[in-house]
């Protein structure tokens, strides 16, 4: 009698002691040149464990990194961000003028239409691969 | 009897000094009037000349008769200034007036990135009208302050070099005049609202 509500707890407790995390609606403005793109995604964790993004890489660019526009009297700075923070039972969507994933040296310019793979690399969740479509360039 | 002669040539003196001040003034009157007109706000803007992206020179003369948005960036940036492209061809899109209701300008920060090719293929991102500008570095320089627009160079980890720069737009009115700005963090009511007072 008494194992059965036990149980439920334990089970309970292994699916909210977990990062759950989900990689979605990523996209990126088409770029020109050897100029470098920006990425925005949404992550949503749906488990009970805080997690975080650490690393992203992608075959299509020489570095990725999560970076964080600024505002401040009306100039903007780009910095890196470092690693992102994803709360249990929480979501991020990056926006165009906040945070967002740079690729710097990508290999052919992004092309309005096309996709590619972007490799997200979370602390607990380890990897999740999601695929970035190219917008066109007035998507906001 | 000393006193009343001393009286009439301190009159005569102010008499002097007086018409003096009126021809003064009116000289100046005459010579304050700049083929770019200045605002009573101040002196944000003022006559220019940069590079078009075909690499022919363009000069702010250019701009008149046709109200203006006029934002400052560099083709290397991959948040902000896109982002504020999109954001002004989609207004002026929703103003609903046409293309050739509004210039969208952009003027470079970057100069030593950004050659007229450069800027050249940026423009072309876009499927409607942009003005892209760029310089050499002492008139951006120049049309920076101007405009009272601030960028500075910020070396990257990995190397490279970002731009930190004023993302405001500034909206110039159809006699080149300065009328009003448009933030980032500003809503598009608002921002509409102004781009239909410039257009009007």
């Amino acid at each position: 009698m008494l194992l059965i509500p036990a149980l439920a707890l334990l089970a309970a407790c292994g699916q909210g002691g977990e990062a759950k995390i989900e990689v979605s609606d990523a996209w990126a403005r088409p770029t020109r040149g050897d100029a470098p793109g920006a990425v925005y995604i949404t992550i949503e964790n749906k488990g009970g464990q805080d997690d975080r993004l650490i690393s992203v890489m992608t075959d299509h660019a020489a570095m990725a990194m999560v970076h964080q526009t600024e505002m401040s009297e009306g100039v903007a700075r780009m910095r890196m961000a470092g690693e992102i923070n994803v709360p249990a039972e929480s979501s991020i969507k990056m926006v165009p003028g906040g945070t967002h994933i740079m690729l710097e040296g990508l290999r052919t310019p992004l092309k309005t239409g096309d996709s590619f793979p972007l490799v997200l690399k979370f602390r607990e969740s380890g990897e999740e691969t999601v695929s970035v479509r190219v917008a066109e360039a007035d998507e906001l | 009897m000393n006193l009343k002669r001393l009286r009439i040539a301190l009159w005569l003196l102010v008499g002097l000094v007086a018409a003096g001040l009126v021809v003064f003034l009116w000289k100046q009157a005459e010579t304050e009037q700049p083929a770019f007109s200045q605002t009573s706000l101040g002196t944000i803007g003022g006559p220019f000349t940069l590079t078009a992206s075909s690499g022919k020179p363009f000069t702010s003369a250019q701009l008149n008769g046709k109200p203006a948005a006029v934002f400052f960036g560099f083709t290397h940036c991959p948040d902000v200034c896109p982002t504020t492209l999109a954001r002004l061809t989609k207004l002026r899109r929703e103003l609903g007036k046409g293309d050739d209701a509004l210039s969208i300008v952009f003027i470079s920060v970057d100069p030593e990135r950004d050659t007229p090719a450069e800027v050249d293929t940026y423009m072309k991102l876009y499927d409607t009208p942009v003005i892209g500008l760029t310089g050499t570095p002492a008139q951006i320089d120049q049309v920076k302050k101007q405009y009272g627009i601030f960028s500075r160079k910020v070396s990257q980890p990995g190397g490279g070099y970002s731009v930190d720069h004023t993302a405001t737009v500034i909206l110039l009115d159809r006699n080149g005049q300065f009328s009003s700005t448009i933030s980032m963090e500003e809503g598009n009511e608002v921002a509409l609202d102004k781009l239909r007072r410039i257009t009007a």
